[in-house]
Formats: structure tokens, C-alpha cells, sequence
């Protein structure tokens, strides 16, 4: 079952001289308990493809679909409301609230949505994750690692569509990437979730089941699964 | 050690840091401006009213001179002008004093100047012409000219009569100077040349012991500082001169009552220092937090300068160089529109103050070198001392704290988290406990305002009408005899029955007289001894009621102020012990009673008659009457005789027993009511007392509502103008706090609304803490304002006879809508101008 799929997604910023084409025709196909890798060089286009993937930006031209609805036909709140129904983030810099504990972090989307959350599912992914000591601790008493780990949690714990990952190994040492980058992968098989996860290093792309290449905008290689 | 040379490189970051951020630059300047400009208009009005005081004392004195000596001779002059230590040394002889019959209202000293100085320190320099040199030459003040029936016009004849200590001389002068005579002083100047002078009074010599004051010379002069002009005097009398002259000397030393202390009123310093200390608090609490916040904003890169090896020192420094900076720019503009404030409600203070020499509280360019020179020290001081704990928090930055720094304070929050249900009010009870400095500053400093207003209104709504005019006036318009006279029997019968029926007759008057005659009233053993108290209690005090007191004991009498009344003067009448009964009070047998004392202050305490006693009273003609007291008050003021004894006793009877006792019924004023809409009762009411020759004073309601809504709007001025600012500085601070936290929090709002807060609930967050702010300051000034009421306005409005307190909140509650409106526009403002920019714009920064 495809969870993702782009239609002709383009972006282009700015006019006239200064026009820039960050994203050319992106299509792209992404299914069910799918880890894929977005894998560029800096300025490639991946991290626009992200934003647009996961509703943060409005593409120029182009469709996405999430879980069968094309979330760009929703107004801003409605399509906020479907990003923390739906799609999970986990970005670079971590980025908890800061005067929220760990626990209130993870169930920070769920909560926002008026729901309560599904208690025995958030103890399954905390401790999955190792971070079941430090639920009551602020993020600034976290490791980067730790901090790593329970944005992962409060990705999965909603129970999205699909993960989107962007660099999440970026501000962490090679030994904790690694560990990160484990869980992310065994968690998201283990509760069956659709990883895409965008990265500029070919080693950590490796570990994807599928890796989708962008140069200059344009999906070169793994648009569309063909295994 | 070599000194490294590093200013230049610091200036220069502290100078490009400045440029990052111009809006808050912005804000920090309004932010100097506003605490400058409460200063100089605090300095302003004080420097204006304490110069113009000094000013008026002078002018009332008649001397600018620090000091003088009232009877020296030549040779006191020829000693003084060798004198070390001293400046302006002048000298004037007194020649008499103007005899002409038009001199009875005023009095004309006629004296000649040893030179152009003295008659400048007398503020008696002529404006137009100069001072004379021809024997038959006179110059004079306007006011003196008018009196004497001339127009102010050089070349003036004038005949003038000169008392001379008793001997009388006739003079033809003509008019060479004259200048605007000082309405304050009843005492009008005049020059008469010195060979004039001379003629008419010979300079006194050593030895000439003569009673009068003519012929001696006045000598005045000024020290070199103002501090301790007594000391100075002491100093340089036993210099000058050997024992036997000290005791003269210092006998006839006069130290200008300007100079002295003890004329600047306490109060005055402390009502001022408190202000002082109010402005620095709020600017304070609002520069501390911009720089606190601008610190917070920017310690990434105070930390990154800190990784490339940038000092403490040196970004305390740059915090410094940064503060003067907006020094430059804020303090200027803070004083010029300090100033102009000042001056305006100067005028404004003047108006209500019916100040008559306005010109004595102009500031002067010295002054207002001194206002802008203590303004800008202060907003400067304040700035440093508010920067002071932002400077150490950047030179006190660790490079890895920096970046990791997101307005929680890292040092302290080492404690896990209760975890608690998530709602946009959770969230932003966090939030608002991150910073807590940043809230307890913003709620302070709304807080103060608040309290200002609650005070103001608290003041205004104590002022009581009634009560400020009845000291004035009672009933519509009142009627009194003018006592220029001092002809006793005319000032208390002078309102013969012809006048009482002219003012009857106007329509729409009502006319209630007040009787008056001067009796004794006997003091029966008891009361004898109550007097005896009083002596015993007051006669200490003063020599002259000693006297009195003890010639009543012994004579077992004293004086007293009998007056006859009706009915509706008694209306006004309050009793402080007993009640007006008013049967009672017709039958004829009871009197209200109250007695007065010259040197208590507490008229209370001299009640030697309580209600029930019995009063015996002697009428001067008709004998003894006895009555029983009903109540203890004073007659009215406004319509009593307004002479007093030492010691004395009202006794106020109805006017029917009073004329079976006295039967000329002439009164010593008139309590008239009106009942025209127009004012045409009350013109006619006045022009009757202004026909010419009328010895009659006429007083109406109406002009003391109009000085007591004077007396409103000055307070409502000066106090809406100053919590006008200190509202401006506290929501300033509000908005500032406010929209910082929003800039600052950029980055983790849109990641908030990456994970799914929809911007309604984010506005809805961000309103909450406003709210919070709103909350918390309503607490704290609902806490301070009543505080304040008790212990401060209560305290105040007792001093005012005119006051009367009453506690309210109601002004407090009346701004919290405000408030609340206030919290939850700002935050929504503020995020719609951050969501100008997408989430993935607001991601990307690093901030």
C-alpha cells in the first residue's frame, strides 16, 4: 500500500534573475513500513522535498499524498491538524520544548489533538527506546543522543502515517548516530512505520531499505519502488 | 604587564552588535528617553518651585543680598568694603516714609541709593528711565504711582510728603524711573537722590542713639557660598570688629530669610525624593529587562566571542560601550521633551496656584543647566545599574552554555517535572516560569503604574468639596465689613440694617446676617480650673497667653465672641461634641460654644465647655445671661469677626435672643442664598459691593468651585501626566517582554507547529501568558495599591483639611480590562508578524 506519493512536485523560490528551482517534477512513491533514505549533497533539494512531504512548505506546482489525501488541498490549520495526526517528525536539532519533560514531549502531539494517548503503546516505544528513567526530566538535562531518542518517541507514539526524518544523526557524534540511527530503524520495523529520512552521508543511507537520489532538484534514482 | 590596545576593536563589535537588532534599539531608546524625561520634569517642576520660592521670599523680604545690617553707619561700610569673603557689597539709606493721605493701603519706603546695586538688589531697578541725580528727581515704583493717582510716564510731577521720623517735609519731584512694583510686597520702593537724601536725613553717626530709622545706612552683601550664611555672619562680624561693637552688630545682622534652611520645606524634599526614587525604580525595571532580554537575545554570539577568545572584560565592556551609546541618543531627546513637559505643567501649577510673580518661577539658563545636568546623571545612573547584571551575565557566558541557551535558565532548572496534562494554559504556565526575572520585572513595573493611578484617584476622590470650600465660604455668597479701618465698631457692626435691606431687596437673594459683639464670660469654679489646666499645659508656650490665661483665672472670666444667628447659619454649623438640637437651640436658653486658644494647635483639646455645662456670658450692655451648652463649634469662619483674642470663647445664641440683648440689629456679615439660574442675583449681590467707597467684601461660591476645580485639574494633570508615563514605561515593558519572547521563541514556534499546535492554539498558548501577566499584575497591585491607600494616601489626607478619605479599588479594577485587552492584542500582533515567515523559513534560523 503506498503511504507517500508526489505528482510533478515542484518548488521554485524567488522570480525573474534570482529564480531559483529548488525541486524539478519530483515524483516519488513510498509504501507501507518502507525506511527510505533521501540522499543529496547540500543544496541538492532534499530538505525542500522533506518539507513539502510532510506539509511544512506549499509546493509551486504538484501533489502530495499522504495516506490517500492530498494534503495540500487543506487550509493551514486543517493541514496542521493532519500533520500531527499523520506525519511524525524527527528533525536535526532535536527540537523539544524545552519546558516540557520527556514524557510531555512525546505525548505533546497526541495531547495537542485533544486526545488522550494510548498509555501501554507510549510505555512500548519509551522503553524500546531506553529513556523509560528520564521521563520527568527537562530536555536541557538530555544528552544530544538522549534528546535524539525521545523526538524519535514523540514521532512513533502518535502512531502516524509515515516518519519523516531530516539529517537526525546531524548533531551527534559517530557512535551515537549509529545508535540512533539502530532504533530509528528497529523501532519503525516494530511498530511498522514508514520511515523517510533525509541525509547528505552514503553510509547512513545504507542502512535504509531504499535509497532515493536528488541532484539539482531532480529525483535521479529510487522515485518510485520498484523491488 | 603591556597594555593591550583593544578598545578600538571592542567599540567597533559593541557599535555592529548595536546595528543587528533596530527595533529593539528602538525600544531601548524610548525607554532612556522616558526615564530621562520624567526626570527633568521632575527636576523642572522642583527646581522651578524651589527657585521661585526663594525668589518670592526675597521679593516678600525685599532683598536679593544673602545678608545686611539694617543700621550700620559709614564707617560699618568703609570696614565691609575691606572685607575678604565678600561680593556685591551695597548700601541704601532709609529717608522716610511717603506721608500723602493716598498711602493707607500700601506704605512707600523713600530712600537713595549708594549705588545702582543696592537699588537691584531691592528689585527696585528702574525699567524705564533711571535712578535720580538731580535733588528734585524721584523714581518709584508703578504700584506706589498708581496709588498716588499717576500713570507710569517719565517726567511725572509728584508732590510727595516725607515722614521722617516724625518730622514732616513737603516735596515737588518729577518722575525720572520707575519700574513694576512687586504686588507681593505691601512695602513700595522709592529713590530720592542722595543730595536730597542727605538733606532730609543726615547720615547717622557713631554714638546718635535717636529713635527712628532714618539716616542709618542698609548695608548688604552676598558671601561667597550660600552653605551656612550664619556661621559666615558670626565668622565675619568677629573679624571686623572688637567686643563692644559685637553686640550691636549682631543685633542689627539680618539674614535673608531665602538663604536660610529652614525655608525649604521638608515635605517638599521628601514628596521629591520619593519621586526621584519612583522614576529610578520604573526605569529601572525597564532598562534592566531590555538589556536583560537583549543580553539573553544575543549571548550565542557573546558565547561564540567567547570561543575566539573575546574576554569577560571585554564583553562586559561591549555590554557598557552599548548602554552609552543609547545613552547618547535617548538622554538628549529625554531632556528636551522633559524640559518642555516641565515647563507646561509648570504653567499648569501656576494657573492653579494663583502664583502672582510668575516670573520668579521661570527657570533661568543656569537652572536649566542644573535640571538637564542632575537628569542626565540620573538616567545615566540608572541605565549603568540596570545594565549591571546583563554585563555580568555575558562576561559570565560559557561558550557550550551559549549554544545550548534557550531562556531557561540552565543553572538553575536541575529538577525533573511533575508531568501534567498539555493544554495551550499548561504550556504557557511553563513558559512563563522560564524566565522569572523577566515576569516579576514586567509585573513590577506594571504594578507601579497601576498603583499610581489607584492613588491619584484615591486622592482626587478624597478631596472634598464641601469641606475645601467651607473653610472659604458658606452659603452662596458672603458679605463681610472691610477691616482696613480698624475701626473696631464698624468692622463688627459695619453692615447696618440699610445694607442688610439693599442686599433683601435684590431678587432672589436670601439673606441670613450674623450678629456680633464682643462680651466676657464668667467662669464658675469648676471651669476656672480647666483654665488653669490649659495655663499649665500652654503657658510655657508663649509669654503673651501666659499672661491672658492667668489674668482669667484670677479675674474668673474671659473674653468671648457672642453672635446671633438663625436658623440656616446654624444649618452650616458642625459640632464636634453634642448635637444641634434645634428646639433646643429657639427656646433662647442654650448657647453652642467653643473656645480658642492662640498657641494650641489642637483645637480639641481647649474645649473647657462640654455640652450640658452651664455658660454664663456679660453683654457688654445688657448684662449677665446664662445658657447651657448644646454643642461645642466654632462660628463659621467665613462669616465670623476674624479677630482673636489670645484666649477667647464663641457663644452662638439664636438671633431673636441675641437682639433681647443687643437692639441694634447691624450684623458683621451676611450669609446670602441665591436662587437665580443666571448669576444675576449674585452680580447685582457684587456690583452693590463694588459701588465706589463701599467698605463691603463681597465672596462667592462660585469663585471657590472654580479655585477648587483648579485644584482638581492640577492634581489630575500632574498625576495623569506621571502615571501617563510610568503606564507608558510599564506597558512599554509589557509589549516588550511580550514580543521578545515571542521573536526569541521564532524557531521553537514553528517547530511546535511542525508537530502539529495549530497556529489558533499557539495564539491561544501565547494569549494565556499574556493573560498570566494580566493576572499576576492585577494581584500585585490590587496588594500594593490597598497598601499604599492605608498606610500612605490615609496618612497624607488627614494633613489636608479638605480631604476625606475613602478606600477604593475601583480604578484598579477599571484598568484590568485594559490590562487583559492589552495581554491578548500584543501576543496576537506580535505572532501574526512572525508568521510573515513559513515554519520552514522560522526552522531554518539559527537562533
Amino acid at each position: 500500500m503506498t503511504v507517500l506519493k508526489t505528482e510533478g512536485l515542484t518548488k521554485i523560490y524567488g522570480s525573474g534573475q534570482s529564480e531559483v528551482t529548488a525541486l524539478d517534477n519530483a515524483n516519488l512513491k513510498v509504501e507501507q513500513g518502507e525506511f527510505a533514505a533521501i540522499i543529496g549533497t547540500s543544496g541538492s533539494g532534499k530538505s525542500t522535498l522533506l518539507h513539502m512531504l510532510g506539509g511544512l512548505d506549499r509546493p509551486t506546482s504538484g501533489k502530495v499524498f499522504v495516506d490517500g489525501k492530498e494534503i495540500f488541498t487543506l487550509k493551514d490549520e486543517a493541514l496542521t491538524i493532519f500533520r500531527r495526526r499523520k506525519i511524525g517528525f524527527v528533525f536535526q536539532s532535536f527540537n523539544l520544548v524545552p519546558t516540557l519533560n520527556v514524557y510531555e514531549n512525546i505525548v505533546f502531539p497526541i495531547q495537542l489533538d485533544g486526545s488522550e494517548p494510548d498509555e501501554a503503546f507510549v510505555k512500548e516505544v519509551i522503553d524500546a527506546l531506553g529513556i523509560g528513567k528520564m521521563t520527568s526530566r527537562l530536555p536541557n538535562q538530555l544528552s544530544g543522543g538522549q534528546q535524539q531518542r525521545v523526538a524519535i518517541a514523540r514521532a512513533l507514539a502518535a502512531k502516524p502515517a509515515i516518519i519523516l526524518a531530516d539529517e537526525p544523526t546531524g548533531n551527534l557524534d559517530s557512535k551515537t548516530s549509529q545508535d540512533v540511527l539502530s532504533l530509528l530503524k528497529v523501532t519503525g520495523k516494530k511498530f511498522s512505520q514508514t520511515i523517510v529520512m533525509i541525509t547528505h552521508n552514503e553510509a547512513i543511507a545504507q542502512m535504509a531499505d531504499r535509497i532515493i537520489r536528488i541532484e539539482d532538484g531532480h529525483i535521479t534514482i529510487g522515485g518510485e519502488n520498484n523491488d | 604587564m603591556t597594555k593591550v590596545k583593544n578598545g578600538k576593536v571592542i567599540r567597533k563589535l559593541a557599535a555592529r552588535e548595536l546595528g543587528k537588532n533596530k527595533k529593539l534599539n528602538v525600544v531601548v531608546i524610548l525607554s532612556i528617553v522616558l526615564t530621562c524625561l520624567l526626570f527633568t520634569t521632575l527636576a523642572t517642576i522642583g527646581g522651578s518651585l524651589m527657585n521661585g520660592m526663594q525668589e518670592e521670599t526675597m521679593r516678600q523680604v525685599g532683598a536679593r543680598s544673602m545678608m545686611g545690617f539694617k543700621e550700620a553707619l559709614p564707617e560699618d561700610y568703609e570696614l565691609l568694603s575691606t572685607a575678604k569673603g565678600i561680593k556685591n557689597l551695597s548700601y541704601n539709606v532709609m529717608v522716610g516714609e511717603g506721608y500723602n493721605s493716598e498711602f493707607k493701603e500700601i506704605s512707600l519706603e523713600i530712600r537713595y541709593a549708594g549705588s545702582d546695586q543696592a537699588a537691584k538688589d531691592m528689585f527696585s531697578y528702574p525699567t524705564e528711565g533711571r535712578l535720580p541725580e538731580k535733588e528734585n528727581e524721584i523714581a518709584m515704583s508703578d504700584i506706589a504711582l498708581r496709588t498716588l493717582g499717576f500713570e507710569p510716564k517719565l517726567g511725572q510731577e509728584i508732590h510727595l510728603v516725607i515722614n521722617t521720623d516724625g518730622k514732616i517735609t513737603e516735596h515737588d519731584l518729577t518722575l525720572c524711573g520707575w519700574w513694576q512694583g512687586d504686588p507681593i510686597n505691601l512695602a513700595q520702593q522709592s529713590w530720592v537722590s542722595p543730595e536730597l537724601g542727605k538733606k532730609i536725613a543726615p547720615l547717622r553717626k557713631k554714638g546718635d542713639d535717636s529713635v527712628g530709622v532714618c539716616g542709618y545706612m542698609a548695608v548688604n552683601f552676598d558671601f561667597e557660598s550660600s552653605y551656612d550664611i550664619e556661621g559666615q555672619a558670626a565668622e565675619l562680624i568677629s573679624s571686623l570688629y572688637e567686643k563692644e561693637d559685637l553686640g550691636r552688630m549682631a543685633k542689627q545682622t539680618g539674614i535673608n530669610w531665602a538663604y536660610v534652611g529652614s525655608s525649604v520645606d521638608s515635605g517638599f524634599v521628601v514628596a521629591g525624593s520619593a519621586f526621584v526614587l519612583l522614576i529610578f525604580f520604573a526605569g529601572y525595571l525597564i532598562i534592566y529587562n531590555i538589556f536583560y532580554i537583549n543580553t539573553s537575545a544575543n549571548i550565542r554570539s557573546y558565547g561564540l566571542l567567547k570561543t575566539i577568545g573575546t574576554t569577560s572584560r571585554q564583553l562586559k565592556r561591549m555590554v557598557r560601550i552599548q548602554a552609552c551609546i543609547y545613552c547618547l541618543v535617548g538622554i538628549p531627546l529625554g531632556l528636551v521633551t522633559g524640559v518642555l513637559a516641565g515647563k507646561g505643567l509648570m504653567g499648569f501649577i501656576m494657573n492653579t496656584m494663583n502664583v502672582v510673580s510668575r516670573d520668579s518661577y521661570s527657570v533661568s539658563g543656569r537652572l536649566l543647566c542644573m535640571i538637564c545636568l542632575f537628569a542626565a546623571l540620573f538616567t545615566f545612573l540608572t541605565v549603568m545599574i540596570s545594565c549591571r547584571k546583563p554585563c555580568r551575565m555575558a562576561g559570565a557566558v560559557s561558550p557550550i552554555e551559549a549554544l545550548r541557551y534557550n531562556e531557561t535558565d540552565i543553572s538553575t532548572k536541575k529538577t525533573d517535572k511533575k508531568t501534567g496534562r498539555i493544554t495551550p494554559l499548561a504550556v504557557a504556565r511553563n513558559n512563563m516560569s522560564r524566565s522569572r526575572k523577566k515576569t516579576v520585572v514586567v509585573v513590577l513595573s506594571l504594578t507601579l503604574s497601576i498603583v499610581l493611578v489607584n492613588t491619584m484617584f484615591t486622592l482626587l476622590g478624597g478631596i472634598d468639596q464641601d469641606k475645601y470650600i467651607a473653610d472659604s465660604i458658606v452659603g452662596d455668597i458672603n458679605i463681610t465689613h472691610d477691616d482696613r479701618g480698624d475701626n473696631w465698631n464698624e468692622l463688627t457692626k459695619g453692615i447696618t440694617p440699610d445694607i442688610i435691606d439693599r442686599f433683601s431687596s435684590i431678587e432672589g437673594c436670601e439673606v441670613h446676617p450674623a450678629y456680633y459683639e464682643a462680651g466676657m464670660v464668667r467662669d464658675d469654679g469648676a471651669h476656672t480650673e480647666k483654665v488653669q489646666g490649659l495655663l499649665d499645659k500652654y503657658g510655657s508656650t508663649d509669654e503673651d497667653t501666659a499672661v491672658i490665661l492667668e489674668a482669667s483665672v484670677k479675674d474668673k472670666s474671659h473674653s468671648s465672641n457672642i453672635y446671633g444667628i438663625d436658623e440656616e447659619i446654624l444649618s452650616c454649623i458642625e459640632p464636634s461634641a453634642g448635637s444641634i438640637d434645634l428646639e433646643k437651640f429657639r427656646n433662647g436658653r442654650y448657647a453652642i460654644v467653643s473656645t480658642y486658644l492662640y498657641c494650641a494647635d489642637d483645637e480639641n483639646s481647649v474645649q473647657i465647655y462640654q455640652p450640658g455645662d452651664k455658660i454664663t456670658v456679660d453683654y457688654a450692655d445688657k448684662g449677665a445671661r446664662e445658657y447651657e451648652v448644646l454643642a461645642v463649634a466654632p462660628m463659621p469662619y467665613p462669616i465670623s469677626v476674624k479677630a482673636y483674642n489670645f484666649f477667647q470663647t464663641d457663644i452662638i445664641v439664636p438671633e431673636e435672643e441675641y437682639f433681647a440683648a443687643d437692639d441694634e440689629p447691624a450684623a458683621v456679615s451676611l450669609m446670602i442664598n441665591t436662587d437665580d439660574n443666571d448669576g444675576s442675583a449674585a452680580e447685582q449681590c457684587s456690583a452693590v459691593c463694588d459701588e465706589d467707597g463701599s467698605p463691603l467684601i463681597y465672596k462667592d461660591k462660585a469663585d471657590y468651585l472654580k479655585e477648587f476645580e483648579d485644584l482638581l485639574n492640577m492634581v489630575k494633570m500632574v498625576g495623569g501626566t506621571l502615571s501617563g508615563i510610568l503606564a507608558l514605561i510599564g506597558i512599554l515593558n509589557f509589549v516588550n517582554a511580550v514580543v521578545t519572547g515571542i521573536l526569541s521563541r521564532k524557531r521553537e514556534l514553528a517547530m511546535m507547529n511542525a508537530v502539529g499546535m495549530t497556529s489558533s492554539q499557539q495564539k491561544a498558548m501565547l494569549r494565556w501568558e499574556g493573560a498570566c501577566y494580566a493576572v499576576l499584575t492585577a494581584v500585585c497591585s490590587a496588594v500594593l495599591a490597598a497598601l499604599v491607600s492605608l498606610l500612605a494616601v490615609k496618612g497624607l489626607g488627614e494633613g489636608l483639611f479638605f480631604f476625606r478619605y475613602h478606600f477604593t479599588l475601583l480604578p484598579l479594577i477599571c484598568c484590568i480590562p485594559v490590562l487583559l485587552a492589552l495581554s491578548a492584542a500584543i501576543p496576537s500582533v506580535a505572532y501574526k508578524f512572525i508568521c510573515r515567515e513559513s515554519v520552514v523559513e522560522r526552522l531554518r534560523e539559527n537562533g
